[in-house]
């Protein structure tokens, strides 16, 4: 098996000189900074010779004190090997600017974008640097660099300037004060490029073609985003894809969090998964701290994630049911009740339903409680059972297939190149799974399948993930009889400083690989959060895979990829 | 006496007035008709509720009048009237308005046509129908056809794209499916000899289900896609085009065109039970012998509701190409099939 140590021999025999520093974290990270000129050359060799096709995500630094900007690509394979790679590239801060990447990689065009928005890099030869998160208005603030001043307020009402245009609806202006100005907040300069809206205006081709918004605001969507398709008639022609309209800037507010306030807020990034988001940002602090989970704590976080995943999986599935049948399509509700005897096994220890926070660095919060194993025993069988049932029920309803087989067909060399992971991903043939990749936890010792399809389509991802809720119960149940005792949290100060230092920490969220890149100066809080989230590329994924479809497909095909919007804005 | 004294007017008035009386009896039977049908939609969506909510394991209405919900309809009925009247600023104005009751006047058409069970009295079974037509089976099926009329309207004027597609796959799904559905309905006045709906129950000794159940399943299907209702509801389909030509729509306007589907659902289901379920047909219940039609009558529509219901709660839906497909190229010809069978077996028999 190929490790950290081979793939650094290999490059540095490939481009003596190239690598400017590097560091082998273990057999499976690889820190590598690299000389900017060649970073292009550098990741097609890594991909073509070293079988690196899985672009995992970019994430920027601004490091003031240096005066520069980094920007940290990360790689990974498909299988081939478990090496992660993450190749540094700097940039000083007066002129940045940064090789592109998407002529090798397709899905790296929304994070050089969320980038150049956020930091002003710019990528060169990048196809369309529009920003995706940010409002028109915000665009040029540069709102992640470390001498942002914060946004004009424009919350206040008296500033709103309303006009009524030539087609009878309100348009909205909001102008900041001189003192805003005055102050650095507003940007002298702002980027100039088309909007969202003129540019799908520009695309259309004939009298008969029209733009049909299903959203911000549309019932296939799980929160707001904007998907526009181009139709004639009933046929979509392309799809235009906006998102961002729920951003909170959970990256930021993180910045200016110590580690332990910020629990509460990866929480938010999505309900669904909430554990698993605490437990990717505390494994990430814990990486950089170099402390060992004690066994117990580790048997506890894993039952409860995948208590949450059963729990995510029954909604998503449901959810998607009555996308198709209408809300009153019964299964929706049984799996609605399923989820509640899980759900309230998750609650018996962590106290809530859906917001938990209950991973620490170093442990768990609390231990779980008298009759927690039997609760959860007889849970998981009621959940087998049902399940077993909706498969067969699946499996037998004509209508269903028909409306599912075939459609959004995803081969396996098309869902690698954008990107994806998690149950879409395995139901496109690629049996890609974070927990046998990268192994954290008691993972390596438990015995479970990695659930994947052939088909690739519709139908497929939603098997998988059936699938996956039966195997999650399997390995809750090994967890219970294996579990020992013992304490539940590593001794950790109060007041978490890691040591200075960067970690890139991946698990397997219920909707697929979910990663942090933190960074640590050594003090109270991370100088970088960059989260690496799964429905990201989905939703950037979205918009090939609708085009040639039905309107009706539109649903069936968004819906299911089990969406989170909130993760993908965060 | 006085009794004696008024039906003596009333009857001389009958004989010397014909036009006039002919008249008010004709108003009073309308307005007997649009209260029952009313009604009876009413308790039709209550009846979809209760029977959806336990489908869905939850319990449905059960907090207004009684623990049953019974007045739940009425405080809907009441929100929808005091809501604000809204048209979009882009609407078709006329078009707008006339649309909801372009859509209700087709169902009154329809229910004027069919009778409402029957009274026996004295061994003679009476029919309760308003108008008792010759061709009523033929009436019926042209007035169900003109209710796209309305849903149609309803979405060309709301200039609003997804009203917009709601109208086009309404009109495209009524095309496909009238047709079949009007070659069943002439099986079955082939059978009967007769397209008048009295005679064609009073011709089923043996229920045409048995006599042509291929006629049934096809008749079936168009009624539900007729219906607009799952797994045939594409003109509305909430997940894809927000609620298809209604979305423009809101208070009682919106009300109207609701209520709509839920009177062409009772009509449809008593057009069923008499097509096909031998109508008020079955064995005359002894101590109530009078109410006895009304009995099998009543029951048999019940069925059939509930029927209606349950395909709700357990399909999903058709894609609108699917939907034609299966018009034209499956059920057409199989109701072809069901023609020459029902000329054959009609022949034979007669």
């Amino acid at each position: 098996m190929t490790t950290a140590n081979d793939v650094l021999d290999a490059l540095q025999s490939a481009f003596p000189g190239a690598i400017q520093e590097f560091r082998v974290e273990s057999d499976n990270r690889l820190w590598a900074t690299v000389d900017p000129n060649k970073i292009v050359e550098i990741c097609k060799f890594l991909r073509d010779e070293e079988d690196f096709d899985h672009y995992s995500g970019a994430a920027g630094v601004d490091k003031i004190d240096e005066d520069l900007f980094e920007v940290t690509e990360i790689l990974a394979s498909h299988g081939a090997h478990p090496v992660v790679a993450l190749l540094k590239v700097k940039t000083p801060r007066d002129t940045p600017s940064v090789k592109s990447l998407t002529g090798l990689f397709w899905n790296a065009d929304w994070y050089e974008r969320e980038i150049w928005e956020m930091f002003g890099i710019n990528f060169e030869d990048h196809p369309g640097l529009y920003p995706l998160l940010l409002v028109d208005d915000l665009v040029g603030s540069w709102p992640w660099r470390k001498d942002f001043k914060g946004y004009p307020d424009y919350n206040t009402n008296e500033r709103v300037l309303e006009k009524i245009n030539p087609d009878g609806y309100a348009e909205y202006k909001i102008s900041p004060t001189e003192a805003e100005i005055e102050a650095g907040t507003v940007p002298e300069t702002r980027p100039e490029y088309p909007t969202f809206r003129e540019r799908e205006i520009m695309e259309l081709e004939t009298e008969s073609e029209m733009i049909l918004h299903m959203g911000p605001q549309h019932a296939i969507v799980p929160g707001p985003f904007m998907l526009d398709l181009r139709v004639d008639g009933e046929r979509v022609k392309k799809a235009y894809l906006d998102v961002g309209y729920i951003h909170k800037g959970i990256e930021k507010i993180l910045e200016n969090r110590t580690y332990i306030q910020g629990i509460p807020i990866t929480d938010r990034m999505c309900y669904l998964a909430s554990l698993s988001n605490n437990e990717v940002f505390c494994g990430a602090a814990e990486r950089i701290m170099g402390i060992e989970v004690p066994e117990r704590a580790q048997y506890i976080r894993v039952i409860l994630e995948e208590l949450s995943r059963i729990q995510s999986h029954l909604l998503g599935t449901g959810e998607f049911l009555s996308l198709l049948g209408g809300a009153t399509f019964s299964p929706f509700q049984w799996m609605i009740l399923d989820r509640e005897e899980i759900i309230s096994c998750i609650e018996s220890v962590t106290g809530a339903r859906i917001n938990h926070s209950f991973v620490r660095q170093g442990g768990v919060r609390n231990d779980l409680p008298d009759g927690f194993a039997e609760m959860t025993r007889s849970a998981l069988k009621t959940v087998v059972d049902k399940t077993n049932e909706y498969k067969e029920l699946l499996l037998s309803d004509n209508i269903y297939r028909k409306r599912m087989e075939g459609i959004g067909i995803l081969s396996p060399e098309e869902a690698r190149r954008f990107g994806l992971s998690g149950p879409p991903l395995r139901a496109s043939d690629t049996p890609y799974d974070m927990r046998r990749e990268d192994p954290i936890l008691v993972y390596p010792d438990l015995d479970f399948n990695v659930i994947s399809r052939k088909e690739g389509d519709s139908k497929a991802r939603v098997e998988v993930r059936l699938d996956e809720i039966i195997e999650s119960c399997h390995i809750v149940e090994q967890c219970l009889d294996q579990i020992p005792g013992g304490p539940i949290r590593e001794k950790v100060s109060k007041k978490i400083k890691p040591a200075p230092g960067e970690a890139y920490y991946r698990v397997e969220d219920p909707r697929g690989e979910m990663g942090i890149f933190l960074v640590s100066d050594g003090s109270d809080k991370p100088v970088k959060v960059k989260v690496r989230g799964p429905v990201y590329a989905y939703m950037q994924a979205l918009p090939p895979l609708l085009e040639g479809a039905y309107v009706a497909d539109v649903v069936a095909i968004a819906g299911s990829m089990d969406a989170c919007t909130s993760e993908v804005d965060r | 006496m006085v009794l004696s004294t008024i039906v003596e007017s009333i009857t001389d008035f009958v004989v010397q007035e014909p036009k006039i009386s002919g008249l008010i009896i004709g108003l009073i039977a309308a307005a007997i008709i649009a209260s029952v049908i009313n009604v009876g939609a009413m308790g039709v969506v209550w009846l979809e509720r209760k029977v959806l909510g336990d489908m869905t394991n939850r319990f449905g209405p059960c907090r207004v009048g009684t623990r049953w919900g019974i007045l739940q309809l009425v405080a809907d009925a009441i929100k929808l009237f005091t809501k604000e009247d809204s048209i979009p600023r882009g609407a078709d104005r006329p078009i707008y308005v006339w649309a909801p009751i372009v859509a209700c006047i087709t169902t009154m058409l329809v229910a004027a046509a069919l009778p409402w069970g029957a009274l026996n009295i004295g061994g003679v079974v009476y029919p309760l129908v308003a108008v008792n037509m010759d061709i009523s089976a033929f009436f019926v099926e042209a007035a169900l056809s003109l209710m796209a009329i309305g849903a149609f309207m309803a979405g060309w004027a709301s200039n609003n794209k997804y009203s917009m597609l709601g109208a086009f796959r309404g009109m495209a799904r009524m095309v496909s499916y009238e047709v079949p559905m009007g070659v069943c309905v002439i099986s079955v006045a082939i059978m009967a000899h007769s397209l008048n709906i009295v005679e064609i129950v009073e011709a089923q000794s043996i229920w045409y289900i048995i006599a042509q159940p291929l006629g049934f399943v096809i008749f079936m299907i168009a009624l539900v896609t007729d219906l607009g209702r799952i797994p045939f509801d594409q003109s509305e389909a909430e997940e894809e085009i927000i609620a298809g030509y209604v979305t423009e729509y809101g208070g009682i306007r919106w009300g109207l065109l609701y209520f709509q589907e839920y009177i062409i659902m009772l009509l449809g289901s008593v057009l069923l039970v008499h097509l096909f379920l031998g109508g008020w047909n079955g064995p005359v219940i002894p101590v109530i012998s009078i109410l006895s039609p009304m009995i099998w009558f009543l029951m048999k529509m019940i069925l059939v509701l509930v029927f209606l219901i349950w395909v709700r709660g357990s399909l999903v839906r058709f894609r609108i190409d699917q939907v034609t497909d299966l018009g034209w190229k499956w059920l057409l010809p199989l109701s072809m099939v069901n023609l020459v069978w029902a000329v054959a077996v009609g022949v034979y028999f007669a």
